[in-house]
C-alpha cells in the first residue's frame, strides 16, 4: 500500500514539476506500470493492496459526487434537458467505441485465421 | 463530531448498496449512483450542508488517487493484449471521443444552451482531475463541469454494460475500452467487477481519453462555440 502511495505523491509531484496538463495520477500509473516492466516492482508486492483498492474504486468516487447537491438550482431548472443531451451523448460514445473498436479486432482475428490457413 | 457523523453515514450507506447490490442487479443498483442518491436524501434530511460534509470527503477521496494508480497493476498484468490491439483502442478512442464530443455540442445547440454549459459538455467524459484542470485553463464553470463528469460517469456505469450486449458488443477488450472512454473512473469501477481485461483496458483507455481530450479541445472549441 505503501508503494502505492508513495508513487501517487511522486506522480503529484511531477505533473507540478514539470507544469503539465496530464494529472499526478495518470503520471502515477506510468511510472508503477514502467517499475513492473522493468522488475523493480514485483506482482506480489502490491497485489494484495491494488487488489483492494480497485474493488472498492467506486467508493472514492461518492463523496465527490455527493457535492451535486451544491447544484440544486441548474438542475432543477434545465435538469431534465441536461440529463437527456448527457445520456444520448454518452449512449452515442460509448456505441461508437465499442463498435469501432470490436470491429477492428476482428478484422485483425480474420487477418490471422486466413494467415494460418494459407500457412497450412 | 459531524465529520465523523458523515464518514460512517456514507461508508454505511456504501456497505448497504453493495450488499443490495449482490441481490439485486441493475442500473439503479449501480454503487456510486444509489450510495450518492441515499446519502445526500439523509444530509438533507439530518441538516448536513455539503461544506459541513466536505472535511469527511477530504479523508474519504484520499485513497483515489492511489486507487487509480493501482490500475497499473491490471494493465501490466495485460500488457500483451494492449500492445495486440494498440490500433483498435487507437480507432476506438477516437471515434468514441469525438462522437460524443460533438453529438453533445450538436444537442446543446439545438436546445439554446448557453455557451458555459457547451463548454463544459465537452469536458464531460474526461477523469474528474483533469476536467477541472482543462475547465480552469478555458474559464469554465469548474462546478458544472464537475457535476457533468460525474453525472456522464454514472450514465455510463449504469447503462452502458446493458447497452454494449444489447449492441452485440461482447469482445471483454471493445467493452472495457468503450466504457473507460466515455464514463472515466466510475465507469472504469464498474468494468472492475465485470472482468480483469475490462478494468484494466478501461484503466488504460480513461487515461488515454484524458490526454487526447485536454490536446484537442482547445482547437475544437473556436469552431464549436
Amino acid at each position: 500500500m505503501l508503494i502505492i502511495i508513495v508513487i501517487y505523491q511522486l506522480g503529484n509531484q511531477i505533473a507540478q514539476f514539470f507544469q503539465l496538463k496530464v494529472p499526478g495520477n495518470v503520471i502515477g500509473i506510468v511510472i508503477l506500470f514502467v517499475l513492473l516492466w522493468m522488475g523493480v516492482i514485483k506482482t506480489e508486492q502490491i497485489e494484495m493492496a491494488a487488489g483492494w483498492l480497485l474493488k472498492h474504486l467506486g467508493f472514492f468516487f461518492i463523496p465527490i459526487s455527493v457535492g451535486l447537491m451544491t447544484l440544486g438550482d441548474i438542475l432543477v431548472n434545465k435538469g431534465l434537458y441536461i440529463l437527456f443531451i448527457l445520456m444520448v451523448s454518452a449512449f452515442i460514445g460509448l456505441l461508437a467505441a465499442g463498435k469501432a473498436t470490436q470491429s477492428v479486432i476482428m478484422k485483425k482475428e480474420k487477418a490471422e485465421v486466413n494467415y494460418h490457413d494459407h500457412a497450412l | 463530531m459531524i465529520t465523523l457523523y458523515s464518514v460512517l453515514l456514507t461508508v454505511s450507506v456504501y456497505i448497504f448498496v453493495c450488499f443490495l447490490g449482490k441481490k439485486f442487479s441493475g442500473p439503479f443498483t449501480s454503487p456510486v449512483f444509489l450510495s450518492t442518491a441515499i446519502i445526500i436524501i439523509l444530509l438533507l434530511f439530518s441538516n448536513v450542508s455539503y461544506t459541513d460534509y466536505l472535511p469527511a470527503k477530504n479523508i474519504m477521496t484520499y485513497l483515489l488517487g492511489p486507487a487509480t494508480v493501482a490500475l497499473a497493476l491490471p494493465i501490466y498484468k495485460n500488457r500483451d493484449l494492449m500492445i495486440k490491439y494498440m490500433s483498435a483502442a487507437l480507432m476506438g478512442l477516437s471515434i468514441g471521443t469525438i462522437t460524443t464530443i460533438t453529438s453533445a455540442i450538436i444537442l446543446a445547440k439545438w436546445l439554446h444552451f448557453s455557451n458555459t454549459i457547451i463548454l463544459a459538455l465537452t469536458v464531460k467524459s474526461v477523469t474528474v482531475p483533469v476536467a477541472t484542470e482543462i475547465g480552469r485553463i478555458l474559464k469554465g464553470n469548474i462546478s458544472l463541469i464537475a457535476a457533468f463528469v460525474i453525472m456522464t460517469g454514472m450514465i455510463g456505469a449504469m447503462f452502458g454494460p446493458k447497452l454494449l450486449s444489447l449492441l452485440k458488443i461482447h469482445h471483454p477488450f471493445a467493452r472495457g475500452l468503450s466504457i473507460g472512454t466515455i464514463a472515466h473512473g466510475i465507469g472504469t469501477a464498474e468494468a472492475v467487477k465485470e472482468g480483469e481485461i475490462q478494468g484494466a483496458v478501461a484503466g488504460a483507455a480513461m487515461g488515454i481519453a484524458a490526454v487526447l481530450t485536454s490536446v484537442i479541445i482547445p482547437y475544437i472549441i473556436p469552431f464549436l462555440i
